[in-house]
């Protein structure tokens, strides 16, 4: 159990989990990049087009946005007393990923027996409040945003909501910006979702 | 209520009104009859290690702060102030040596005695009008553990949990006891789904037929080699005391080669060795057969299964724990925790909790399918049609009640309770012949406690309730006294 008064800044949670000893360490410096500096527009893009993919489940795509030592991680929200220091579960995590976990789920979903998703659900990932910021090295950005995931499955039950804020590292690649690391806060200690056969 | 005779004893003969699953009479005899009786998980003892550490959970709608206090010992008080039944804490976890009410400052002892009354003398005029020696916080009626396991009963006169678990203990063991330490937990991950609550028990005690068919896609991506049909038809259901689970049958070899056949290191093999009898030994090495789900009735499931968690050919054992807590007849919440023994590698326990992940909980590669199919069905139990409809759930037994594969000898078998190999619904019987139990058996209505005349729960020893101590905690914000 922490023992610090602040809670640490999302990204820094990757340093913490038991799986996240490769991932880049990059945090964010200064203030926001202002609208029309061009980073924060290229950053704007890419999280616009990954979300097409998401929506589409075009996730052998997805894959190729990511980088070989990315960090994926959703810790598991727990509701503290304010002051208290944490507000994630010690240890635990919905994902914890590296690229070979996350290219199973991947190679799951293109298979013909991957029943959760088939019929598919109808999916929609509602971004914005978008941040972007600099880091000590001018080939990574911080990407911060939030996303509201309307999942319908079937006739019968109501549709499915997952409210979260995201942190990702960006890194400049040959063709484009990669993730190298996504940290997500889901804003439910009980998520109201029948499983998360999705990527936030 | 409409008479339920008529289903309790069709579920006796193995046939199951469909309606069960999705039945608001069902669920309403289900909270009186056998949530209010039966032992049912809390916690484990490593997710409050420290005194002063707690976590709050619930049976059904009843709130449970369950903590260690400050002289070791574990506690599990109802969560609702004295004085006009406000939420004591409000959080999930968390260290206090006090908890404090927010609505008018009564403070209570992690042990559950009050300690802080304000105005006492002005309001109540004090002893005289408010008995506040002796006063705590509600515990619960029973609390026991197995292995560290805590289980609650709300029933006064519940049978020792000794005596509920029965010889399930020695299938417990396996998961909650590879070392003399233990396990620890993690977690858990809570997430609700639109099913009823028996199905997942169910599954896990004892269907070893859906798992060819539900699991296909984890086989075909390399996670899990063993689900192939004939692969999981070889293995072997067992039922002992209140609890009953499957296991594969492992490739010829000894006790050592097959631990490491599922992915245990030696250093931890060597530890059960020493923690488990010669039969829980035999069970593996002589027998062959390694344990992977099980459900203690009414509601735990647990879980041992070994996936690649890498692109090599090693594979990687993990355990989990899960309760399926009702919310309603067609709602569950499902609290899935990580365990792994405390005393395994530092290494070991980051790939098992990755394994873990991959297979279970709500990220779960296993459980996503899984609950696809619980929704469903609860779904289409809810009509008028899915009262007509008799469920056959009697697969491994002929109609004149001869059973389609023996018994397990003892010298097959090593285990206690009743095994059998091959694909059957023993033990879905099993779990709702004891439902049906429960269910034909009123509750009789529990006493009720008086606060503060004298006629309350007894004093728990002679130490005044004196005025209000500073919060001892150096670790852990004063402030959540407050919660
Ligand atoms: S309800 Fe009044 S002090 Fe708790
Ligand atoms: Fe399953």
């Amino acid at each position: 159990m922490s023992t610090d008064t602040t809670p640490p800044p999302i990204g820094g949670l990757s340093a913490r989990s038991p799986l996240g000893a490769g991932a880049s360490r990059l945090q964010r410096t200064g203030r926001t990049l202002p609208f029309g500096d061009r980073r924060h527009q290229e950053a704007h893009q890419w999280l616009t087009d990954e979300t097409y993919l998401l929506d589409a489940q075009r996730y052998e795509e997805w894959l190729t946005l990511l980088t070989e030592d990315i960090h994926y991680l959703m810790p598991v929200r727990v509701t503290t007393a304010l002051g208290s220091g944490y507000d994630t579960s010690p240890g635990m995590a919905h994902f914890d990923e590296d690229k070979y976990s996350l290219s199973r789920r991947v190679a799951r979903f293109l298979t013909e027996h991957a029943w959760t998703e088939d019929p598919p659900s109808r999916m929609r990932h509602h971004i914005g409040n978008v941040r972007t910021f600099a880091t000590a090295d001018p080939d990574h950005l911080i990407a911060e945003s939030s996303v509201l995931l309307f999942r319908s499955r079937g006739d019968v039950n109501e549709p499915a909501l997952v409210s979260a804020g995201r942190e990702d590292l960006l890194r400049r690649g040959p063709d484009g910006w990669l993730l190298a690391r996504r940290t997500i806060m889901a804003d439910e200690a009980v998520l109201r979702m029948q499983n998360l056969a999705v990527f936030l | 209520m409409t008479d339920q005779t008529a289903v309790l004893r069709d579920v006796r003969r193995g046939m199951i009104p469909a309606h069960i699953y999705n039945d608001s009479e069902t669920f309403a005899l289900e909270k009186e009859r056998l949530f209010g009786r039966a032992w049912l998980f809390v916690a484990h003892e490593s997710e409050i290690p420290a005194p002063g550490d707690y976590v709050v959970r619930r049976v059904l709608e009843d709130s449970f702060i369950v903590t260690r206090d400050e002289s070791g010992e574990i506690r599990a008080h109802f969560n609702m102030c004295l004085h006009r039944g406000m939420q004591v804490c409000r959080a999930e976890m968390g260290n206090a040596s006090h908890f404090r009410c927010p609505y008018h400052g009564w403070s209570y002892r992690n042990d559950g005695r009050i300690v802080g009354l304000p105005f006492h003398q002005d309001a109540y005029g004090g002893e005289a009008g408010f008995r506040r020696k002796g006063q705590r916080l509600l515990p619960a009626p029973n609390l026991a553990t197995y292995n560290g396991m805590i289980f609650i009963s709300l029933d006064p006169d519940a049978p020792p949990l000794e005596d509920f678990l029965g010889d399930f203990r020695f299938y417990l063991d396996y998961y909650t006891r590879q070392s003399p330490s233990g396990i620890e937990l993690r977690g858990p991950q809570r997430w609700r789904i639109k099913a009823n609550w028996k199905i997942g028990a169910e599954n896990f005690a004892g269907d070893m037929y859906h798992t060819p068919q539900t699991h296909t896609s984890v086989v075909e991506i390399g996670l899990f080699r063993e689900p192939k049909a004939e692969k999981r038809k070889d293995g072997a259901t067992y039922w002992a005391g209140n609890g009953g689970g499957t296991t594969y049958k492992l490739p010829p070899g000894d006790l050592d080669e097959r631990l490491r056949y599922v992915g245990y290191p030696q250093e931890m093999i060597d530890r059960m060795k020493a923690a488990w009898s010669p039969q829980q030994s035999q069970v593996i090495g002589r027998d062959g057969f390694m344990i992977s789900a099980a459900s203690l009735f009414p509601n735990l499931s647990l879980v041992h299964n070994w996936p690649r968690v890498a692109d090599s050919e090693a594979v990687l054992p993990f355990i989990s724990i899960r309760q399926w807590q009702p919310i309603s007849e067609n709602e569950t919440e499902v609290l899935s925790w990580f365990a792994v023994d405390a005393e395994a590698p530092e290494e070991f326990k980051a790939l098992s909790y990755k394994a873990y992940l991959m297979c279970f909980g709500s990220t779960g590669m296993f459980e996503q399918d899984d609950v696809e199919n619980w929704v469903s069905l609860t779904n289409t139990a809810a009509g008028s049609m899915a009262r007509r409809l008799l469920l056959n759930s009697r697969m491994g037994l002929l109609e004149d009640g001869v059973q389609v594969s023996p018994t397990l000898t003892p010298d097959e078998f090593a285990g206690p309770g009743t095994a059998r190999t091959g694909y059957s619904e023993y033990n879905q019987r099993e779990l709702l012949n004891r439902w049906a139990d429960h269910l034909e058996r009123p509750q009789p209505r529990a006493a009720t406690v008086e606060v503060g005349t004298g006629h309350g729960p007894d004093s728990c020893d002679a130490e005044p309730a004196g005025t209000d101590t500073a919060p001892r905690r150096s670790e852990g914000d004063p402030k959540e006294t407050r919660s």
